[in-house]
């Protein structure tokens, strides 16, 4: 009897007029949007493995980030350890940014709000650190100055052999993993500037709900979940 | 959360707040574990089991982010389910490009 219940409520929930998963459809197409971002993602990283792994020879993680700035010797994996850091609290600000919603406090989310905008831009700094000075090293994206020894750059064919193809993709597979992920953070930033906006001008407290602060914190989160696996990809392994 | 968005009593938002501060320390500490993993124990371990405690710190941190940050594991099971799932097309997608991966480089060694 009460299995037949338990059937009749569950042909009810897809019958339609509710939401079978207990969350609003934006809410739902902002998860599902992030499972395709995953995917574009996971291309631009299994295509590094690919390469990475087709290749003998790959430049060392630890010697190729080792800049810090203010420290003039070599501090491997110093500023890419901020930077993670940065950006997990920049998260766990919109974390609390999304519970004071819940419990319809403006000031709070304006207050947490604004410390995860100020971590996002602070990542975006560092980023630009990074890049202009691997760019200043000689990495662009056709260029690896931290190639095997022995092999002369991508356009001088005078003397050595040429770099092979693995190798020589580092840095434009830097440039684009992390110029992908920087661009992510880049837009985040700049919606959840707009939902600061949203919450000082009090759109939410109208509406009745700080919803759009857990979709857009959805996607934020996000980003530091890719970046987890950037990390791992280019720092770690 | 029947409603997505219903007001939170005293008791839920102070142990959401403490879960959120727990998830955080876990994140911290692994990543420095992993930094001075990287940076230390290179030598002791050796690069496959170095590799494997990297990548299984990593499926903790993912762990975290996801069930804690983006609050899925307080979710309805179809729609964790829904959006998990895909995500096993990954294991695939791995072992068939690394694999390719290794052709191609065996193949230019064999062409060199």
């Amino acid at each position: 009897m009460s299995q037949e219940t338990a059937v009749q409520q569950q042909k009810n929930v897809w019958d339609g007029g509710v939401s079978p998963f207990s969350v609003s459809y934006g809410k739902l197409m902002m998860w599902y949007f992030l499972v395709s971002d995953a995917f574009s993602f996971a291309a631009l990283l299994i295509t590094y493995a690919a390469l990475r792994v087709s290749s003998p020879w790959w430049p060392n993680p630890n010697e190729v980030f080792s800049a810090f700035p203010g420290i003039h010797k070599p501090f491997p994996l110093g500023f890419v350890t901020l930077m993670t850091f940065i950006l997990i609290m920049s998260s766990v600000f919109v974390v609390r940014a999304v519970q004071e919603g819940h419990r319809m406090n403006r000031k709070g989310v304006m207050f947490w709000m604004f410390l995860g905008i100020i971590g996002g831009a602070a990542f975006l700094g560092c980023q630009a650190f990074e890049w202009s000075h691997l760019i200043s090293e000689g990495m662009t994206l056709f260029n690896n100055p931290f190639g095997p020894e022995g092999f002369v750059h991508a356009g001088h064919h005078s003397g050595g052999h040429e770099m092979p193809l693995g190798p020589r993709l580092f840095g434009c597979l830097f440039f684009t993993i992390t110029g992908f992920h920087g661009f992510h953070v880049f837009t985040g930033v700049l919606i959840n500037c707009i939902i600061f906006i949203q919450s000082a001008r009090g759109v939410y407290d109208r509406r009745g709900h700080y919803e759009m602060v857990e979709k857009v914190g959805l996607y934020w989160h996000f980003v530091d979940l890719v970046w987890v696996f950037v990390f791992l990809a280019f720092y770690l392994l | 959360m029947a409603e997505g968005h219903q007001h939170l009593s005293e008791e839920a938002y102070k142990s959401g707040v403490k879960a959120v501060w727990r998830a955080t320390a876990i994140l911290a500490v692994v990543t420095i574990v992993e930094v001075a993993a990287a940076l230390y124990l290179g030598d002791t371990l050796g690069k496959a089991v170095l590799n494997l405690l990297f990548i299984l710190m990593s499926g903790i941190k993912a762990f975290f982010i996801v069930a804690e940050f983006m609050h899925l594991r307080y979710e309805m099971r179809a729609l964790i389910i829904s959006i998990l799932a895909p995500t096993f097309f990954f294991v695939w997608f791995i072992i068939a490009f690394m694999m390719d991966g290794a052709s191609w480089g065996s193949l230019r060694a064999l062409w060199n």
